[in-house]
């Protein structure tokens, strides 16, 4: 064992040492940040001023910044409620015994694979174009004028166009996670139930999302992960800065932290601080409210 | 599994079987055709002309096939030096990646010691921490050091950043996979009179090839995707990255007006994941949903 001891310590060391300077210590900072008032990011420790709880105080009493909240709280309502039940009717059906699961699969999952950049501009450039767009072809070939006529990126539409374009890339993964789910329980249960008689509606549901219960969990965890993040669709399907329509918590705090300064940013790293930390209690809420509400011990993980 | 595969494709077509998953057959071909469609139009349009693509014939390729989008895309709008970059960071990222984690996640694998519990739940939680949250100590403490008005210097510490965003998940991923490999090899190494840390190198590193593969296609396909961190410390259009660049490019786009040239640029920022995917597609699906247990 004593062999080992170097050995553990060399292997390690490396990791934890990095995992120290771009987690831990970041994490802790932007925590202490929070409280004090700091014009610039750059500014020494010495050049900050205790603030209190006035950061928060100030961002909730912001418009722009609730506005922003309520988008993200559109997103992940919304657009979770949109991903995760179509991407469970898609495993559904790729588990239902249908042909070239694989290949349908592998489809459903490509988006994802594919740079966000690269994906939202193809919606944006070429689904939603009002000249060339897919969906005014679509609409001109079944007559439907008026839908054909539709200003999708406009600011009544902007923030629709933005979740579906979103949701699309996301299911592909989420499909994943369901199919992993389903793949785990046995089939001699749901055999058992065919003998039985039960027929497929209920046995998709009294069986399978019954026993999914821990699966979902992970579903709504890492959804809650990825729209925390979300940025860069917002970045691109707004025109001008601080577009109300798509703004998100983390555009507001990157437009007050690094965006030109102007009227509409004055520059405060500290706020930008405060707008991190609310993020993460918010994940770590939603983490503890499923850990409180959805037991996972029906499947074996 | 390979069994149940074997047994499925014997199977004669049930007719009546096949009719009750129509409907289910329906959503799929549908899913597949806007897929198809979407990915599809754009490379056609990307060989096709701005002209062409504004009158809605971007795919009847009425004056041939444009393959000087992608030359021009390539050589005057900054998309080699891009392209170049990402490969670079990428490609450089990922074997440290490897190189820091592998033994890591052995040793946090095979020993129990005081703080394994504590690395591998920090490790986890980490996963789940908004990006926003470490960005701004980051940034000061970076600017503090004046490595961004330095090219080498700026390109070394964004592949210091793709590596350390990265460790906590490509660990946790191998650190599973190392659990699942016997112990006996160690046993018999030692008995030979193997020192543990050569027999990492020697025997468990090459064992854990496929579990090291699967992490390595995933953290390429993530550090190529990066998007944030590059915005914040990739200033320079040398240093960009091509998610970054390809961003500025759709801006600039609005007022040069060369459509046919963006798509052409869209395509080759995504080509890269896309062909992994086409040779790997088996390997990186089997691999989203083992990442995601520990």
């Amino acid at each position: 064992m004593k062999k080992n001891k170097g050995m553990i310590i060399l292997f390690l060391l490396p990791a934890v040492i990095l995992f120290c300077l771009i987690f831990l210590y970041p994490i802790m900072r932007t925590l202490l940040m929070s409280f004090f008032k700091i014009t610039g990011v750059t500014d020494s420790m010495d050049m900050w001023q205790f603030n209190g709880i006035g950061n928060y105080t100030k961002l909730f009493s912001t418009g722009l910044f609730v506005t922003s909240m309520t988008n993200l709280a559109k997103i992940w309502l919304f657009g979770g409620i949109i991903v995760l039940s179509i991407s469970l009717l898609l495993a559904v059906i790729l588990t239902s015994g249908v042909r070239g699961k694989k290949f349908f699969r592998a489809i459903i999952y490509l988006p994802n694979i594919v740079s966000a950049v690269a994906l939202a501009t193809m919606w944006l450039q070429y689904v939603y174009s009002p000249k060339f767009g897919l969906l005014k072809t679509f609409f001109t070939k079944l007559g439907l004028e008026s839908l054909s006529k539709t200003q999708w990126l406009d600011n009544e539409h902007k923030f629709g166009a933005l979740l579906i374009a979103y949701c699309f890339g996301m299911i592909g993964y989420h499909m994943l996670i369901w199919l992993s789910g389903i793949e785990r329980i046995s089939p001699e249960l749901f055999e058992a139930a065919t003998i039985d008689g039960a027929n497929k509606p209920a046995q998709f549901r009294y069986m399978t999302l019954p026993l999914l219960k821990g699966v979902f969990k992970t579903n709504i965890t890492m959804w809650s992960v990825s729209s925390v993040a979300f940025f860069l669709w917002s970045q691109l399907f707004s025109t001008v800065t601080a577009d109300t329509k798509t703004i998100t918590p983390m555009v507001y705090m990157y437009t007050k932290v690094f965006g030109a300064g102007n009227s509409v940013t004055e520059h405060d790293a500290g706020v930008g601080a405060a707008v991190g930390v609310i993020l993460s209690v918010c994940v770590v809420i939603i983490f503890t409210l499923c850990n409180k509400f959805i037991k996972d011990d029906e499947l074996e993980f | 599994m390979a069994k149940v595969k074997r047994k499925k494709k014997m199977e004669p077509i049930n007719w009546h079987k096949e009719a009750k998953l129509i409907p289910g057959y329906l959503i799929l071909i549908l899913w597949v055709i806007f897929t198809v469609v979407l990915l599809g139009w754009v490379i056609g349009a990307s060989f096709s002309t701005t002209k062409e693509i504004y009158q809605g014939n971007a795919l009847k390729f009425l004056s041939g096939f444009h393959f000087e989008n992608y030359v021009k895309a390539w050589s005057g709008g900054n998309v080699s030096t891009f392209f170049l970059n990402s490969l670079e960071y990428s490609l450089i990222s990922c074997v440290l990646l490897l190189l820091i984690c592998a033994p890591a996640a052995y040793v946090l694998s095979r020993f129990t010691f005081l703080g394994n519990k504590i690395i591998q739940t920090s490790f986890v939680s980490s996963m789940g921490v908004p990006v926003i949250m470490i960005v701004l100590p980051l940034f000061s403490l970076i600017s503090a050091l004046g490595v961004l008005n330095n090219i080498f210097a700026n390109k070394v510490l964004l592949i210091f950043l793709y590596v350390g965003i990265n460790i906590p998940y490509t660990t946790i991923f191998l650190l599973t996979f190392f659990a699942n490999i016997s112990r006996t090899y160690e046993e018999a190494a030692a008995i030979d009179g193997c020192p543990p840390m050569k027999t990492f190198w020697k025997i468990m590193f090459p064992m854990a090839q496929s579990g090291l593969v699967t992490v390595t296609i995933f953290n390429f396909i993530n550090i190529w995707n990066e998007y944030f961190l590059s915005l914040i410390f990739a200033n320079s259009d040398k240093l960009k990255p091509v998610a970054v660049g390809l961003y500025g490019m759709i801006n600039s786009m609005k007022y040069t007006g060369d459509w046919a040239g963006m798509f052409a640029a869209v395509v080759i920022v995504f080509l890269p994941t896309f062909i992994l995917y086409i040779f790997l597609s088996e390997k990186i699906i089997g691999g989203v949903t083992g990442g995601i247990k520990g």
